[in-house]
């Protein structure tokens, strides 16, 4: 569970990109996290994951503070940034050692990593070229993988689907909805609406810095009383600001 | 030539390449190369002009100073092919416009024409530098004619033409025939040392020339490298023959055949340049951004066994970081490759130099005095702390980040040990350099092994207290914005400050030694005992300030 009380950022003293929220982001559902561009979706992740500080508030990863108990709290999470174009120069399986270490994964669970989620995503022939030599969605994908490695209880997405193949988007899906039915954390953002219309359980709507709307799509469906798509709904949401 | 070549001539060089000036979006950086341009190439040229000047003084006396025009072109040519090795692969196989290129309706001949012209705009400057002092002190000493600066003039356009061509042909046929042009990074590296290899040879045999610089020795080298350069000259590019031999007798009829053979000679090899590149180069350039895959699956069972192995984050992180100091060629040479450079530079310049033999000399005497032990076992230790402090490993390794800082903000790895693992990684190179440092320096002064293992085993406290303030250097003035790796480590000023610190603490260190010539236990106690308190002292200042710096710091 992932749980912002009063969170609060501004970038260079005057740029308010996160203003004031609460969010509480349950355990057992897919959480979805829309917003325009530079509502402060990503702003909002990174200071879930400790890459950004928090001007004001209080940011809880499974009930642990990220400032006071910041490795305990990072433990939890397993994240997938918005741009996969990182380690270019290591191997692919050299990226996987260094976030199992870093993760403290156990030789147990590694092996059953290379067994399960790399065939899975068809990279077991391209684990010992360099990451530079990927394609886009091929990118994506070893770092689908190292998110996972040590089995998050909190699994944090940015813009997960931009480049992935049908084949790996749907496994995607289905990863997402497997965790969600175990009992885990899923959260993630998207610009791509007809998928958060899909495979959300929740959702929640940002726009500059402040969230305007969160809970299911029935819910949002009632508030604006009309049996409208997403899309729609989430235009005019926008708009109104 | 066909306009089109011409046009996209024109267009590349507004694009900024030819001065290597591309990719500088700022104005800063774009002031700087402009005084590099006007200070350490004029400064070159008035050495060379002086080195000209006398070298014509003593080649009169045995009548041979036609010499001078000769080497002039030898020289030049040279330069010019072995920058133009580099030049040719990063312009016509590594530049970013290739592709764009690419898909426009443009011959292949139209490309390397025009690829070709914008490198030699760029030779030029070479040329000017090397040829003109040679031009103007002949033809004032010699009291030339005003045909010796026509001819001169025209020589001065062609003599890119043959060794830039030569240059492009082995390029273009490696790029064809292997897969070098897929492997931009090895290329780059192997290229980066190679060119630092040589820079450091030519200035080495500059600095022998001039320091050994007396008339029988002048002439004695004269008659033998009179022939070396001849051979060079009629070897290599056979075509410069005939420039020297046309600015040589500018009077007849032979004079003025030899330049316009020359010229066409020079002209046939840029067209015959240009039918190769209709053949090669296409096939070479395309695909150049395909993926480089072997799909070994030989190695598929041993990285798997590689993978199962679980170590700690410390050792993870520290190899992770000097994976990528090996692997990204502008750090493997500014930051790898200078720790051994460096030492190796200081040791022949102490023996080299006009002094230099005395400075051994005088080492010798002194290993043998007793007394004396404890100077040099803290020499060698400043020794250790220069090492440490001019290469830029663990200054920029912050910098380095860039970008990807916020990856290292969300893996749960306390700042505290992402520091060590930095300053740890940037410590192993420095030990590395040092131990190299002391064997040459060993070989050399024929120190006496105790004393070389006994630096070794205090030195390391210089390096690691250089090495500590240079991580706190950059956590506090990263330069995290770039767009470019060159930036994050060439144009980072840490580097430049851990070099002062570096250089203030080595020579307070040398500056004991000879204020208090201490005995030898006494020296290895007193430098003990203040490196490991500078060490202590710092080392809780990372623990405290540091960590709180990395925390704050957002990408």
């Amino acid at each position: 569970m992932i749980e912002l009380i009063g969170v609060s950022k501004t970038y260079g003293g005057t740029v308010k990109a996160v203003d004031n929220i609460d969010l509480t982001i349950p355990d057992g559902e897919i959480f979805g996290f829309l917003g325009p561009n530079g509502a402060g979706k990503t702003t909002t992740i990174k200071m879930i994951t400790g890459i950004l500080n928090a001007d004001s508030g209080t940011i809880k990863v499974n009930g642990i503070d990220i400032k006071t108990g910041p490795i305990e709290a990072k433990r939890q999470i397993g994240f997938v940034p918005d741009s996969p174009n990182m380690f270019l120069r290591l191997k692919g399986i050299e990226y996987l050692r260094f976030m199992a270490d870093v993760y403290d994964v156990s030789p147990k669970d590694r092996a059953q990593v290379i067994d399960d989620l790399v065939k899975n995503f068809g990279m077991e022939d391209v684990l010992n070229d360099r990451i530079q030599s990927y394609s886009h969605g091929m990118r994506q994908k070893i770092v689908l993988i190292g998110s996972l490695l040590h089995d998050p209880s909190v699994w944090i997405l940015d813009e997960p689907m931009t480049g992935l193949d049908p084949r790996s988007s749907f496994f995607l899906k289905e990863m997402m909805r497997k965790r969600a039915d175990s009992g885990k954390t899923v959260f993630f953002s998207t610009h791509v609406l007809d998928v958060a219309e899909k495979i959300c359980d929740k959702v929640a709507i940002i726009n500059k810095g402040r969230i305007l709307f969160c809970g299911t799509l029935d819910e949002m469906r009632n508030s604006s009383k009309k049996d409208e798509t997403l899309e729609k709904l989430f235009l005019e949401l926008t708009e109104n600001e | 030539m066909s306009n089109k070549t011409l046009l996209l001539t024109r267009t590349l060089i507004r694009n900024g390449e030819g001065f290597g000036i591309k990719g500088m979006k700022n104005k800063v950086s774009k002031v700087l190369f402009a005084l590099m341009l006007m200070i350490i190439l004029p400064g070159l040229v008035v050495m060379f002009s002086f080195f000209v000047n006398s070298a014509y003084s003593a080649l009169t006396a045995i009548g041979q100073e036609g010499v001078v025009i000769s080497w002039g072109i030898a020289i030049a040519s040279t330069v010019i092919f072995l920058f133009g090795i580099f030049y040719i692969a990063a312009s016509f196989y590594f530049s970013r416009d290739v592709e764009v290129l690419l898909y426009l309706p443009l011959k292949p001949r139209q490309i390397v024409g025009a690829k070709f012209l914008t490198a030699a705009l760029f030779e030029y400057l070479i040329t000017a530098a090397v040829f003109l002092p040679v031009v103007i002190i002949y033809g004032i000493r010699s009291a030339a004619g005003i045909l010796f600066y026509i001819y001169s003039c025209v020589v001065f356009v062609f003599i890119p033409v043959v060794p830039l061509c030569l240059a492009a042909v082995l390029v273009m046929v490696l790029m064809r025939f292997t897969n070098a042009s897929k492997q931009k990074d090895t290329f780059s590296i192997i290229a980066g040392t190679l060119a630092l290899i040589l820079g450091l040879g030519i200035n080495l045999t500059v600095q022998k020339f001039i320091i050994n610089m007396n008339p029988q020795e002048l002439e004695a080298l004269i008659m033998k490298g009179e022939n070396t350069l001849a051979l060079l000259t009629s070897g290599i590019f056979p075509t410069a023959r005939w420039a020297v031999s046309a600015l040589l007798d500018t009077v007849t009829t032979a004079g003025f055949l030899n330049l316009m053979l020359y010229a066409a000679v020079s002209a046939a090899v840029y067209i015959l340049l240009l039918f190769l590149g209709e053949m090669v180069y296409l096939k070479g350039v395309v695909g150049l951004s395909e993926t480089v895959s072997k799909r070994n699956k030989q190695n598929k069972t041993e990285a798997r066994d590689k993978f199962l192995k679980k170590h700690s984050a410390l050792r993870t992180y520290t190899m992770l970081e000097l994976k990528l100091l090996f692997r990204t060629p502008i750090y493997f040479l500014n930051c790898v490759i200078v720790n051994f450079i460096w030492p190796v530079l200081l040791l022949i310049y102490m023996v080299m130099g006009t002094e230099g033999a005395d400075i051994q000399g005088t080492v010798k005497q002194l290993m043998n005095n007793p007394d004396i032990a404890g100077t040099i076992f803290l020499f060698g230790i400043a020794l250790f702390t220069f090492v440490a402090g001019f290469n830029g490993t663990v200054s920029t390794s912050i910098s380095r980040e860039g970008q990807e800082l916020f990856i290292k903000k969300y893996i749960p790895v306390s700042y505290r040990t992402q520091i060590l693992a930095k300053v740890l990684s940037g410590f192993i190179l420095s030990i590395a350099g040092a131990v190299f440092t002391l064997i040459a320096a060993t070989a050399v002064f024929k120190l006496p092994l105790y004393i070389s293992m006994l630096i070794l085993a205090a030195g390391w406290m210089g390096m690691l207290f250089i090495s500590f303030v240079d991580i706190l250097l950059d956590l506090y003035n990263p330069k995290l914005d770039w767009d470019s790796e060159q930036k994050a480590v060439k144009q980072n000023l840490n580097v430049v400050y851990s070099m002062i610190i570096s250089s203030i603490v080595g020579g307070l260190t040398i500056y004991a030694a000879l204020q208090f010539s201490p005995g030898f236990i006494a020296a290895v106690l007193s430098s003990i005992l203040v490196y490991g308190v500078l060490n202590v002292l710092v080392y809780l200042l990372l623990r405290k300030k540091g960590v709180e710096r990395f925390g704050r710091l957002e990408g």
